[in-house]
């Protein structure tokens, strides 16, 4: 199950650690002991969120408002749980932990794999979990170590999430082949672009879920 | 406050503030309890945010440059991989190679 996890987990790999590294190499410009940029990645962990921490740092901004710019950058993070209601079974320390590391890529995946019939779902789901925030923290400390010293050219390893992403929703696709909620999402995201550009992923996530929401009702009180 | 202490708050106080949000659906709905229009929306909520994502991923390029030619030509490359071969590592990687290669020549 391990084996099988980690394999499944690759792909958020190649999005986890380039992007970490880039977390920690600009963390570091703001002089903190580079174990810091590791522990952000352990209790945050948080793409966006903690590239957002580094304007704040770095502005000395209030802890009032960090809390709130936070919780409204992460919070799309309220709608992926729906999804999950059940399959993270009962009240326990790995649903706690599962429902710490729902980041947009473990979302992405968890949503769009078929756990093996031999597996237990929430456990393989733990170990995909603990895997991919390995592979962020383990980016985020080396980016953070390596500042001075990083020769490698990593300029465009950030497509690998571009990719991550279309591979998954081909793989949506083919899971449930119904096209409503393809354009549903890519007509929000346009409506999302053209009037909240700055809260582009919250807004086009709550308009598509409304969106759904009022046909069904429509089509509810029709039959 | 010194420097280190309010970096240690503001890392705690984002580390809560990111738990809350992940945390509230989990809270505020019961598994096996839920309406039909709730598992409705839970359903359809992957497919949607995915093409949202994609669309979010892909919408600072700058369209009067090569950019915009080079992510076509790598988005192609992902995409034909993963329609022909299914092998997702195998479509990630190499579009990526391919999207690095042409930013970095």
């Amino acid at each position: 199950m391990v084996r099988s996890a980690v394999k499944i987990s690759l792909p958020i790999m190649f999005g986890f650690v380039p992007l970490g590294i880039a977390f920690g190499l600009l963390f570091q410009d703001l002089g903190y002991p580079w174990y810091f940029a590791s522990l952000m990645g352990i209790i945050v962990y948080a793409g966006a969120a903690q590239f957002m921490a580094i304007g704040f740092l770095s502005a000395g901004l209030g802890v009032v408002e960090i809390a709130m710019s936070t919780f409204f950058l992460n919070s799309r993070h309220m709608f992926y749980g729906l999804s999950f209601l059940e399959s993270f079974g009962n009240w326990n320390i790995r649903k706690l932990y599962l429902i710490f590391g729902m980041t947009d890529e473990t979302y992405a995946l968890l949503t769009t794999i078929k756990v093996p019939e031999r597996f237990v779902k929430e456990r393989y789901y733990l170990y995909i979990t603990l895997f991919a925030q390995f592979y962020w923290v383990l980016g985020c400390t080396i980016g953070a170590i390596l500042a001075d010293v990083l020769t490698f050219n990593t300029d465009g390893m950030e497509f690998a999430a571009t990719a991550l992403f279309v591979v998954l929703l081909i793989e949506q696709w083919i899971i449930v082949r119904r096209l409503l909620p393809f354009i549903v999402g890519f007509i929000s995201s346009i409506i999302a672009l053209v009037f909240f550009i700055n809260h582009m992923l919250l807004t086009a996530i709550m308009i598509s879920i409304a969106s759904i929401v009022f046909m069904r009702l429509i089509k509810g009180s029709q039959s | 406050m010194n420097e280190l202490d309010y970096l240690i708050i503001v890392i705690i106080v984002m580390a809560l503030s990111t738990y809350f949000t992940r945390l509230i659906p989990f809270v505020l709905f019961s598994p096996g309890r839920e309406s039909s229009i709730l598992n409705y929306v839970a359903k359809s909520t992957p497919p949607m945010v995915m093409m949202i994502l994609v669309v979010y991923m892909l919408k600072d390029i700058n369209d009067q440059s090569y950019e915009l030619i080079y992510t076509l030509i790598a988005l192609a490359i992902t995409i034909g991989f993963q329609v022909y071969k299914r092998n997702a590592l195998l479509s990630i990687v190499a579009g990526t190679a391919a999207y690095m290669f042409f930013v970095q020549i």
